[in-house]
């Protein structure tokens, strides 16, 4: 019988765990049950994910007791199975690499710390929805019951080595962002975005579905890691259409431009705390994803799509700062600051250098505090006075100074203004970039991060720098400050961590570049393709 | 030419027509109804493709999620709603047509010039027939197994989700300060993105 594995050799004394399995089940008939039973899938390496829908479970039943009961003990609930999932995480950072499920997930150093990335922003943006949540009349158990589901889903993507396993866990996190993005019923701004981010993403789904299927009929694999051989050996033209269509769904969901056009509305229609996930922990899995398929997978197209990232990357730094320009509404205009973000952390992806991938991962890191930051400053105004438009953070320092100053450093960070940890995350980007002779890409960069730094502190000039007259009716109007209020605790918690983090983790970095570092050069995967990428160089 | 051989020719050549017509008078059609019936007839000549492959499973899994569960839902929707409301006509909707058609008649001359010079690896691999129910169970509960726990997940998160869209029950006052509270955004709006009809 001859099957699909039959170039290779069966009396290898190293065979991995995919090829184990094919083999078994290529050779069914003679295989007995028990044989197939003593498989070892290493189910120990989703055991932070197992925490994460232990807690999703965990909240569904406590809302079973009603609304009281679930504002009391959903929350904790979360905090343990999140705070779980980390320790967990932290655990496996130094276990033996292994591949799990007979070759769906692969638990390796980059996988364990976008996974850390994502459950780290779930967790925060848990703490800065509550008060929002309550506030707003949406039920507090399923919002955090959903949104640990997208979680869930976005952790297994950052690890998931199989075009099924990536379809899966991709549009787990993508339904539940669709319905996050919905919560709030009784808003039609909340049902225009959820029904836009709807229909997109299910084209962009169904967009990736045809690349994959294009990809296991040239391959007939599923598995990433061979599709890649097989694609190296025989680079056909199909190949090419495939990586176009995967790119788009890639491109989608980091929202780079073309593929942006459902972020302003959605960032502007979806609950803030939601937007505040999706802001950095979807696009994290999505970051994710773009290294497993494109690295892992297209190495054999790499001057293509590394070409493709390029113009993705000048256009998404060049518009999306350019258009944050002329908003008014807070949401809106980091909405289109996240898109320029996100061109950033490009720059890392097109070099394939080690300080490149290293860079990608440490402003990841930095973005998450810095935005997560921003937002809980402006949930905090929104809940305070029911306003998201810049205008009226119009001399907000003589009522609330604390917002004040926690949303300066957070903008000044994601400006790139030297003491905070935006800074040193961008200087390291356009470091790697430079090294790697990507002068395009690094001079843009350069010329939008001060273009990004104008309405940053523009803002932060609307804040700090008005006359008590000159305040805005909200401000005037402004209630008295308490958090005494359900909800507002945690807020507070999530805020302050997040501007010391922010403020003072830039001069104390060095342990986060020792961790990206360590993250790269623990991971086979990018470790082939730096190899690659230097091998090429010197030819 | 064997008679099985130019039976199954004749087979795929009626199945393919139906899809072909079929899909073209689901996008063209002007009334959603007729849209949706021929979508199930589609299915069914895609169930029949599958057939024809000799994957029987796959056939029936196909009628059973897409013409019984998929396309019901479908014409449920549409009976469900069944107000007849004038909208605006688009501007520029000709031009609109005539540029969406070319992009996708662009697409497929290039689908069709990317599959000419594409060398195929032909034959294929032998199908499997009936024994290929016993081998997607193996696959499901060996190499596919975490994606088919996870789509238990998202199963049951979409149920949820849309359980919660669709309730009737409002809360009406916030647990923590006993303020009234009607599921809006916390931010008002300047100004609204859609008319509210609820207020007009």
């Amino acid at each position: 019988m001859k099957h699909r594995y039959s170039h290779k050799s069966l009396s290898n004394d190293a065979l991995t765990m995919p090829e184990m399995g094919a083999i078994l089940l290529s050779t069914q008939f003679m295989a007995a049950p028990d044989e197939l039973l003593s498989l070892s899938i290493n189910a120990g390496a989703v055991a932070p994910e197992g925490c994460v829908l232990l807690a999703m479970l965990g909240t569904l039943i406590v809302d079973l007791a009603g609304e009281k009961a679930a504002s009391r003990w959903a929350p904790p609930i979360c905090y343990a199975g999140l705070g779980a999932a980390l320790l967990l995480l932290a655990i496996q950072w130094d276990t033996p690499l292994e591949p799990s499920f007979l070759g769906a997930f692969l638990a390796d150093k980059l996988a364990i710390a976008f996974r850390a990335v994502v459950a780290l922003s779930t967790l925060l943006s848990l703490l800065i929805s509550w008060r929002y949540a309550e506030q707003s009349g949406s039920p507090v158990g399923e919002y955090a019951a959903i949104l640990l589901a997208a979680t869930l889903g976005g952790m297994l993507l950052c690890g998931s080595t199989d075009l099924v396993s990536v379809f899966v866990s991709l549009e787990t996190l993508s339904v539940a962002s669709y319905l996050l993005s919905g919560y709030m019923k009784r808003d039609s701004r909340s049902s225009e975005a959820a029904l836009k981010y709807l229909l997109v993403g299910s084209a962009a789904a169904a967009v990736f579905l045809y690349g994959a299927s294009l990809l296991y009929g040239i391959s007939s694999s599923t598995n990433l890691q061979e599709i890649g051989i097989a694609l190296l050996n025989s680079p056909t033209p199909l190949a090419a259409l495939a990586l176009v269509f995967v790119l788009a769904t890639v491109a989608f969901k980091i929202a780079a431009v073309p593929f942006h056009q459902w972020t302003p509305d959605v960032y502007e229609g979806s609950p803030t705390p939601v937007v505040a996930f999706l802001s950095v922990g979807s696009k994290a899995a999505g970051f994710a994803l773009a290294l497993r398929l494109l690295v892992g997978c297209f190495g054999a197209f790499d001057e293509q799509w590394k070409l493709l990232f390029t113009v993705l990357a000048v256009l998404s730094m060049s518009l999306g700062n350019v258009v944050a320009l002329a908003q008014s509404s807070m949401k809106r205009m980091l909405a289109y600051s996240s898109i320029g973000q996100a061109g950033f952390v490009m720059i890392g992806l097109v070099c394939g250098t080690e300080e490149g991938f290293a860079s990608m991962v440490v402003y990841m890191a930095a973005y998450l505090f810095m935005n997560l930051g921003a937002f809980a400053c402006i949930i905090l105004f929104s809940i305070r006075t029911g306003s998201d438009q810049i205008s009226d953070y119009a001399g907000l320092y003589q009522k609330d100074p604390l917002i004040t100053l926690g949303l300066s450093l957070c903008l000044l960070s994601l400006g790139g203004i030297p003491p905070m940890i935006g800074f040193f995350g961008k200087i390291y980007l356009f470091f790697a970039g430079w090294a790697d002779q990507q002068y395009l890409l690094v001079i843009v960069g350069l010329v939008t991060s001060v273009i990004s730094i104008y309405y940053y502190i523009s803002v932060i000039k609307m804040m700090v720098v008005k006359e008590p007259q000159e305040a805005s009716e909200v401000v005037k109007t402004y209630p008295p400050i308490q958090w005494k209020t359900i909800g507002l605790p945690p807020l507070r918690v999530a805020l302050i961590s997040c501007v010391l983090i922010t403020a003072i983790g830039g001069v104390l970095s060095n342990p986060l570049f020792q961790w990206a570092n360590n993250a790269v050069a623990g991971t086979p995967l990018l470790q082939e393709a730096i190899e690659l990428t230097t091998q090429r160089a010197l030819v | 030419m064997s008679i099985s051989n130019s039976t199954e020719l004749i087979c795929f050549l009626v199945l393919a027509f139906v899809v072909i017509l079929g899909s073209l008078g689901v996008v063209l059609l002007g009334n959603i109804v007729y849209s949706a019936f021929l979508l199930g007839g589609v299915f069914m000549a895609v169930a029949g493709l599958y057939l024809l492959l000799n994957a029987s499973f796959v056939a029936a899994a196909q009628v059973l999620v897409y013409v019984g569960a998929v396309n019901v839902l479908i014409l449920f929707a549409i009976m469900l709603v069944n107000k007849r409301e004038d909208l605006k006509p688009i501007p520029g909707l000709q031009l609109r047509r005539f540029l969406s058609a070319g992009i996708c008649l662009g697409l497929l001359v290039l689908m069709f010039r990317v599959v000419l010079i594409t060398p195929w690896s032909l034959p294929g691999p032998a199908a499997i027939g009936e024994g290929a129910t016993v081998r997607i169970g193996e696959h499901l509960f060996t190499d596919y197994l975490l994606p088919f726990e996870l789509a238990s997940v998202l199963l049951l998160m979409a149920m949820i989700g849309a359980i919660v869209l669709a309730r009737r029950d409002i809360q009406t006052v916030d647990v923590g300060t006993g303020n009234e509270v009607n599921q809006s955004l916390i931010e008002k709006a300047g100004t609204p993105l859609l008319v509210d009809k609820t207020t007009t």
